[in-house]
């Protein structure tokens, strides 16, 4: 065990952490909270992999963007469950009110799936890790982006111009649409 | 550097059965968004992984990974923004309970 697979042990242990707890935390602010981390988590990993400007855009993307769009529409459409459940609603609106649907179903689909996948990693031939790699992957993926993907990444902006267009289409108010 | 790839890959099952746990079992639908978020970022992890293993001269996984980025932020946006509307016509988003297009 070399000091990269601690270091990358104890940041995998992090994001499966506040992961768990974007699943299972109460109140649905702490959990938009705890998937920052996580997202900062993934961005560790991105940078123990090599790919330092993705983890770059993994924080501005992920951890500024979406984490933020996410608090704003939490805060903007669920103010009760915002304060957590309030300790006097009847017994038959708590259990309507169940933040989570209990079956087994779903946990044996997701249990069953990661247990096969690890399996799976598990019994596989995998590559070596090449010793020596280019450090310089912003220049790899810009020449690779503009180069040979460059339909595709075109096709990538106007599929974010229109999601963003009809992001505000959608939320604009009835009255000022009509 | 010797870190194995079958533990990046083992690290990227385990959050990817997370994102599907919550999204199946959450009722609250920004909760749901969430967790799929957790599955995106477990797929582009193994994306990286397999970059930077079987092609590390080439960055392919790489590109693929700014593409489900794009596609992952375009999606936040457009499902937070139907949320709202949800919310602001029936002051509730348990996904349970929103189910005019049910037969």
């Amino acid at each position: 065990m070399t000091v990269t697979d601690w270091v990358f042990l104890a940041v995998a242990a992090v994001t499966l952490f506040s992961a768990y707890r974007v699943v299972v935390s109460r109140k649905i602010m702490h959990a938009a909270l705890w998937l920052g981390l996580t997202f900062f988590g993934v961005a560790g990993i991105f940078l123990l992999l090599g790919a330092d400007f993705l983890a770059a855009a993994q924080v501005l993307v992920y951890v500024g963007a979406v984490t933020t769009i996410i608090i704003f529409g939490i805060m903007l459409s669920t103010p009760e469950e915002l304060r957590g459940p309030s300790p006097e609603a009847g017994s038959d609106a708590a259990s309507s009110a169940a933040p989570t649907r209990r079956s087994f179903l779903p946990l044996v689909t997701a249990i069953g799936f990661a247990a096969v996948m690890v399996a799976l990693v598990n019994r596989g031939e995998w590559p070596s890790p090449p010793g020596s790699v280019s450090t310089d992957t912003p220049r790899l993926l810009g020449e690779a982006l503009f180069t040979r993907f460059v339909i595709p990444f075109e096709v990538a902006s106007v599929v974010l111009l229109v999601a963003l267009v009809g992001a505000i289409a959608l939320a604009l108010k009835e009255e000022s649409g009509q | 550097m010797t870190l194995s790839l079958s533990v990046v890959l083992a690290v990227s099952a385990l959050m990817f059965g997370l994102g599907v746990y919550g999204a199946l079992t959450q009722r609250n639908a920004i909760r749901v968004l969430m967790c799929i978020e957790l599955v995106l970022n477990s797929v582009n992890i193994n994306l990286v992984a397999f970059s930077r293993y079987v092609g590390p001269d080439q960055a392919l996984g790489q590109v693929f990974t700014v593409f489900v980025m794009t596609v992952a932020a375009a999606e936040a946006a457009v499902g937070l923004a139907i949320i709202l509307m949800v919310a602001r016509r029936k002051a509730h988003i348990d996904i349970d309970q929103i189910n005019l297009l049910k037969w």
